[in-house]
């Protein structure tokens, strides 16, 4: 029991960076990134190559996920700089769709579908396998621990603040002198970065990754745990991850008690209370749990 | 005021989601009596029309198995997790089987994105999978014993069908392959299969882009190679665009396809003289034998996929593996799987007269639903039958099983 709470806790502590990571982008900027997969699929791959065929230490490999995340997402920014709204989801969803099919096709570079199997991890196999959770739980979590300060401490900045002002009228940001482009260019280089780093963690966590992992399924789960959570604040990401976790397993446990399930009926049961769950939150609290607090609505 | 008794409300219900996730968590571990396996089959996604029925038959094992009293004794229990045809799913389904159920044989990962994510997993807390998925690169995970594959991988697969081709008098042939994981073996298999026959040779090897909707050189290439026979090596919707353009084209030679890459559908599609002769092959369950029989009636005697037949194995191979070696650890499962499923002892084809014989101290061979059932190092299956089929007037004939 006590590896597999540990287990759930590094998978809750990936999903946290990812909706970190779309906080940013999303939460923050307004800018709609259904392609947050493609960023984490980027990291996961860049460390898992680097690490496994070039050598490199695993600490320079995350990094390296960050950087090629991050380059990823300037690019993505410039392209759909003048998109918003459904144009928007609809090309950062094409350019997740875009990166799973390279995977899958760029054989010798990704062993396309078959995937990559024996990433290293840190000290995996010189440990006990539940030494090695422990390890990364602690490891995950620092990561989310360093994400969640600097990004909230970030957002109170004057960076965060063009950021919200970005999102609630570009026009008028740009009247007040604000370089919007740039703004978006960077939120969306640091947003992608999490989710890079995100990526390498989870793919040295599993050890093998392949394209069928980077389905637009996590996307969907990722926004709903930031919608669930709180959009634009960095505590509600966390939070919701969390949610989305104990949604995700303890519909497991709680369909498995019900008698007279069946395994097939218990399967559908565990989606269907997940969908339930969530469409009573963002019917009685579309804010989220944890909604954003500005000062825009401050008396002057 | 609404708000904040919703909140309360909401905290309340979530604090007791929590604290039952426990109480369940904690129930697992009062019970040390049962033999507990998984099972991880696809019940939703791409695989989800597949796993209902693979899991039934491994239930139907298990039950069968409990009536005839148990490994040595003590009962099993099966527990299931769906891997939503997804490796993170699937995944997070293996951790809790294997760390709360604290299950000693995982069985019937059907995806080979959800099998080589789970594999890791099975190897380090010593404990065998069970698999239907027939990518090559999964027996050559550093595994150490505890992967075992009832499905024939793919070059075994292109093999047999070469060697079919060949039988029939193939000997110049063009391999027109579909984009995926196993193009370039198939096409390193066929080169070596009819290099070895005099005047064999593969005339031409293209790779093309499955989502095409037409194939006109590719045909045009295939028609200037003047070969006897062509090889569609690709999936539904390509190969039945390519059947339509070979036949417009006037190629008179053998097709030969997946029997996955033509089915009904495409009899609907394209008119009967398109489809006449089209052949096809895919590994088969042993439908003669006493095991799949009896399969077929507990399942009503409605078809039985190749699948269900191999997870039915699964389970046989790992109770009575335990059995064999009167430990339910993952590695006596691991260790006896051998010694059950070939060599010298008497044959069975069910779980019940397996368990009474190895209870009587006698050596036993369990010939399964879905073959012989040998092993070899890697944990590769050997000796599946394969089954060949030709169209002929919108429905498939039975040229041969071997």
């Amino acid at each position: 029991m006590e590896a597999y709470l540990a287990a759930m806790l590094v998978f809750a502590g990936i999903y946290a960076l990812m909706a970190l990571g779309l906080n940013v982008i999303w939460g923050l900027t307004g800018m709609v990134n259904l392609g947050l997969v493609g960023f984490f699929a980027v990291g996961a791959y860049a460390s898992a190559l680097l690490t496994k065929y070039w050598l490199w230490p695993m600490p320079l490999g995350w990094a390296a996920a960050g950087l090629a995340a991050a380059l990823a997402g300037a690019v993505m920014a410039v392209i759909v700089a003048r998109l918003r709204g459904d144009y928007l989801a609809i090309v950062t969803l094409g350019f997740a769709e875009v990166v799973r099919l390279v995977a899958a096709n760029e054989v010798w570079l990704t062993n396309g579908t078959d995937g990559i199997s024996g990433i290293p991890g840190p000290w995996r196999g010189a440990v006990s396998p539940q030494e090695f959770n422990l390890i990364f739980l602690g490891l995950v979590w620092t990561a989310v621990l360093v994400a969640f300060v600097l990004l909230a401490r970030l957002s109170h900045a004057p960076f965060g603040r063009v950021l919200r002002a970005v999102r609630e009228d570009e026009e008028v940001a740009a009247v007040a002198g604000k370089p919007v482009l740039w703004f978006k260019v960077r939120a969306f280089c640091l947003g992608a970065a999490v989710l890079g780093v995100a990526g390498a963690l989870y793919a040295h966590y599993n050890a093998y990754i392949a394209p069928e992992g980077f389905a637009p399924l996590l996307t969907i789960y990722i926004v709903l745990a930031l919608t669930a959570g709180g959009v634009g604040a960095m505590r509600g990401a966390v939070l919701g991850a969390l949610l989305l976790l104990l949604l995700l397993e303890g519909t497991r446990f709680v369909a498995q008690e019900i008698p007279g399930v069946t395994p097939v009926q218990k399967a559908a049961l565990r989606e269907a209370i997940i969908a339930v769950s969530l469409i009573l939150l963002l019917r009685f609290r579309p804010q989220g749990l944890i909604p954003e607090r500005t000062r825009t609505r401050a008396t002057p | 005021m609404t708000r904040f008794r919703i909140t309360r409300r909401a905290a309340l219900l979530g604090a007791t989601g929590a604290v039952t996730t426990f109480a369940i968590g904690g129930r697992a571990f009062g019970q040390a009596a049962p033999v507990v396996f998984g099972a991880l089959p696809p019940l939703s996604g791409a695989g989800g029309p597949y796993g209902p029925a693979m899991l039934r038959a491994i239930q139907g094992v298990v039950e069968e198995a409990n009536a005839a009293g148990g490994i040595r004794g003590r009962p099993i229990r099966v527990v299931a997790e769906d891997d939503q045809t997804n490796p993170d799913a699937g995944v997070r389904g293996a951790r809790k089987l294997i760390d709360v159920d604290r299950v000693t044989a995982l069985m019937g990962t059907w995806a080979s994105a959800v099998t080589t994510a789970v594999a890791p997993l099975c190897w380090e807390n010593r404990i065998p999978l069970f698999t239907v998925s027939g990518a090559d690169s999964i027996t050559l995970l550093p595994h150490q014993g505890f992967i075992f594959r009832t499905q024939p991988n793919s070059r075994l697969q292109i093999a047999t069908g070469a060697d079919f081709l060949i039988r029939q008098g193939a000997r110049r042939i063009f391999h027109l392959a579909a984009q995926s994981p196993f193009a370039q073996s198939s096409q390193e298999v066929l080169t070596e299969k009819f290099r070895a026959v005099q005047g064999g040779a593969v005339a031409g090897y293209i790779v093309y882009e499955r989502d095409k909707t037409a194939f006109r050189s590719e045909v045009d290439q295939v028609l200037r190679a003047r070969v006897d026979t062509v090889f569609l090596n690709g999936y539904l919707p390509d190969v039945t665009i390519l059947l339509r353009e070979l036949f417009r084209a006037g190629f008179e030679g053998r097709r030969f396809t997946p029997a996955y890459a033509v089915n009904q559908t495409t009899f609907q599609t394209l008119p009967n003289e398109v489809t006449n002769g089209v052949m096809t092959w895919q590994p088969s369950p042993d439908v003669n034998s006493g095991a799949f029989r009896r399969l077929q009636t507990r399942f009503g005697n409605v078809e039985v996929d190749p699948y269900s037949a191999q997870t039915h194995d699964h389970a046989t191979l790992a109770i009575l593996a335990a059995a064999q070696a009167g430990d339910a650890s993952g590695v006596a499962i691991r260790d006896h799987v051998r010694r059950i499923a070939s060599g010298s002892g008497e044959v069975v084809d069910n779980v019940t007269d397996g368990l009474r014989l190895i209870n009587a101290g006698r050596a036993v061979n369990f010939d399964g639903a879905s073959g012989p059932l040998d092993f070899d190092e890697r944990g590769d299956i050997q000796g599946t039958k394969f089954r060949y089929e030709r169209a002929e007037n919108g429905r498939f004939v039975l040229m041969e099983i071997t």
